[in-house]
């Protein structure tokens, strides 16, 4: 401990002066605006529909068809979210609660069926209080589409929609407070905006949080590849591994997913990540933009949900070169463009000691 | 300050202890004024290590290259020098003079036996202990013990420490008596690879200066590894863990030992311990605030709690955040990536304000002198 008085130069000064000029500033307050709001809002708008949708379907108000389209679009919601985790989301275990993923034991399945033999008559109240297991979208999808529940049996319909219910508002809940936590006066929105803030010293630090974010979500969308494709064992496939598998939409989250990486490097109006590599540096920007329809492309061209394409040896084949094309874009940006824009993608975090 | 007081400093006049006037021949203390100096191990972009010393205002006193990574460093209680501790598995700390950054000894552990990155300098200033690895019976966890003498460190024994992988050591408030941090996995020279996770054996260990075992003491948990510590004045210890098990498993990250009572988990809140995804890495305790802060770099959080009641004063996210120290207003943190951090805890709110040092890089541990 140190006794004496301490100046401290602080770089608040420094920093006021810094204009809506300055390009790190313009990039992170452009992708705030037209990137990350948009996106959380659409989520929680869709967790508002979800809601109704659960509501609806257990009055008998909407067919299976519409409460799996709206879970779908919930689904799809925070599938894109991936490469925009940061803030409130990312943290306060706020993220496992919405997807239980990635799920070796099947504890979704397990975990509801035993808390629906604990409590047949489960209030919203009483899934508040239950593991992150069966409070998002992992279990809600469990209930709309596994094969051993039939809720167009009125005695099942039954068993299942407290648990229905509840999720939708737990979503719906849970959303509605991260967009709060976003737009709030000195919220995460206002964060990417004027520096320093509690957050942030500079804009740089933005940056470089929204450039790592997406290129964590990018390495997850690997892994949500990789780890049905047997690349972690082996070469066995593992298609319950997948995230996703029961609603049949791997491979459209991963799309969802892949769009909203693209957005943080393009920005809503070319005002994205890519605006900060100067002139002599687009070949480095091709090279990106090249490597983004590449994978854009070879995910489109997949006509088979992944399930059927891990089943055979082309259908494997085409999943292994959308593979190669996402690890190809991953390390664009984790080694060229980071390098390229001075960002620092990790130091201590996997240090171990 | 204490030691001021033991060795009867008065300005930047060193009297000395006849034990250790061969020791400080010729030396005498600097005067660093007001602004505390922070030493820490730090990368350069280009990825070469360095030993550096700034003050607080961003000016930097010394860089000095140094060729293996290091982890913690080590004041002199006196004298303006430091030890830059090898990272593990580094066979080399670096003694550095503090005023200039000169690079007085590289520091080697003998044949069989490599750094683990921490050490403590007796407050004598004489003696110096570090945590080693002997790696002929991979893991065993030694003490190594250094003469300083005519500023050159040398090796004149080691102790057990009475467990395996030891990691941080400490001085309870006596200053005679150490505190290990056994985080009870074992690797072998030149590789950071576990090799026992099925069977660590962690304990937080007290012992005498000569060797004695004092206690010995380990959490439930087999698999969570005691690696870091913080000591406050009245001899409280808290240790951070890392907890080698599965990620679903509820392990206590942080634990206490309060003077005369038992090593215990620290009343830690699920939601913050959930944050930190399984992984601690420096302590410090502002003793005159009685707050512990913790860095949590797989969580990028900060932490800052009551030490007496347990209360959360912090849960602030700083990204890869690395070492933590105690300043008169609460506390510096450091960070891998982005700017350090000042927290003002002095009021009811703590106020956190960016420092002017280099951004980024900065190695797990920092220590303020």
């Amino acid at each position: 401990m140190i006794r004496s008085p301490l100046t401290l130069a602080l770089l608040s000064l420094a920093l006021a002066a810094c204009s809506p000029a300055d390009p790190q500033q313009g990039v992170s307050s452009a992708l705030a605006n037209g990137v990350l709001l948009p996106a959380y809002g659409s989520w929680s708008e869709a967790n508002s529909q979800l809601a109704s949708s659960g509501r609806a379907f257990c009055a008998d108000q909407q067919t299976l068809s519409e409460a799996r389209q709206a879970f779908l679009t919930a689904q799809s919601a925070w599938a894109s979210l991936q490469p925009l985790l940061i803030g409130p989301l990312a943290e306060g275990n706020r993220a496992w609660q919405v997807q239980f993923w990635p799920d070796k034991k099947n504890l979704v399945a397990r975990q509801v069926e035993a808390l629906l033999k604990n409590k047949p008559k489960l209030t919203p109240a009483d899934l508040d209080k239950s593991s992150v297991v069966v409070q998002g979208l992992t279990a809600y999808e469990y209930l709309m589409y596994d094969s051993a529940i039939d809720l167009g049996n009125a005695e099942q319909k039954a068993r299942y929609c407290p648990l229905l219910v509840a999720i939708g508002q737990h979503q719906q809940a849970l959303a509605a407070d991260v967009l709060d936590r976003w737009q709030a006066e000195d919220g995460m929105a206002a964060q990417l905006h004027g520096f320093p803030n509690e957050r942030y010293a500079e804009p740089a630090e933005a940056v470089a949080e929204l450039l790592r974010t997406q290129v964590n979500a990018i390495d997850g969308l690997k892994k949500k590849l990789g780890t049905p494709l047997g690349r972690q064992s082996k070469g066995q496939p593992q298609p319950y591994q997948a995230e996703a598998w029961r609603s049949k939409a791997s491979l459209a989250n991963l799309a969802a997913g892949l769009a909203s990486a693209e957005r943080i490097w393009r920005g809503a109006e070319q005002d994205g990540v890519q605006a900060l590599l100067s002139a002599d540096q687009s070949p480095l920007q091709q090279r990106i933009d090249a490597a983004y329809s590449d994978t854009r492309q070879r995910l489109a061209a997949l006509q088979r949900p992944l399930g059927e394409l891990l089943a055979d040896p082309a259908g494997r084949s085409e999943l292994n070169a959308l593979y190669d094309s996402l690890n190809a874009l991953h390390r664009l940006h984790e080694t060229e463009l980071a390098k390229a824009l001075g960002i620092q993608m990790g130091f201590n975090s996997h240090d171990g000691d | 300050m204490k030691r001021r007081a033991f060795l009867g400093l008065t300005g930047a006049t060193l009297a000395v202890t006849a034990a250790a006037a061969g020791a400080f021949a010729g030396w005498t203390l600097s005067d660093n004024g007001a602004q505390p100096l922070l030493l820490s191990a730090r990368n350069d972009a280009a990825g070469k290590h360095f030993a550096v010393g700034y003050r607080l205002d961003g000016s930097q006193a010394f860089a000095t290259q140094v060729s293996e990574r290091c982890h913690d460093v080590v004041p002199h209680p006196c004298l303006p020098l430091a030890l830059f501790v090898g990272r593990r598995p580094s066979p080399q700390s670096y003694l550095i003079d503090t005023r200039d950054g000169r690079l007085l000894q590289t520091l080697h552990t003998p044949a069989q036996r490599h750094f683990f990155g921490h050490a403590v300098f007796h407050k004598d200033g004489e003696w110096l202990y570090t945590t080693e690895n002997d790696t002929s019976d991979p893991g065993r966890g030694v003490i190594g013990v250094y003469r300083l003498q005519a500023l050159q460190l040398q090796r004149t024994g080691e102790l057990s420490s009475h467990g395996l992988g030891p990691h941080q050591l400490l001085w309870l408030a006596d200053g005679e008596t150490l505190v290990v941090a056994n985080g009870g996995i074992r690797t072998e020279a030149d590789s950071r690879v576990e090799m026992n996770l099925d069977t660590m054996e962690s304990s937080l260990v007290l012992l005498q200066r000569d060797g004695t075992l004092l206690s010995k003491e380990q959490l439930p948990e087999r698999k969570n590894s005691v690696r870091h510590l913080a000591v406050a004045s009245d001899g409280t210890v808290v240790s951070g863990q890392q907890y080698m098990g599965d990620p679903g498993d509820a392990a206590p990250l942080l634990a206490i030992k309060r003077p005369g009572q038992a090593f215990q988990p620290f009343p830690l809140a699920e939601a913050q311990r959930l944050e930190m995804n399984q992984y601690t890495a420096s302590l410090a305790i502002n003793n005159e605030l009685r707050l512990l802060a913790l860095t949590a770099p797989r969580g990028n959080r900060v932490f800052i709690w009551d030490l007496d009641s347990a209360e959360l004063r912090l849960d602030a996210a700083l990204p890869d955040c690395a070492g933590v120290g105690a300043v008169p207003e609460g506390f510096v943190v450091s960070a891998g990536i982005g700017r350090c951090r000042h927290y003002d805890c002095r009021g009811e709110r703590i106020l956190t304000q960016p420092l002017q040092l280099p951004a980024g890089l900065w190695d797990n541990h920092l220590r303020l002198t």
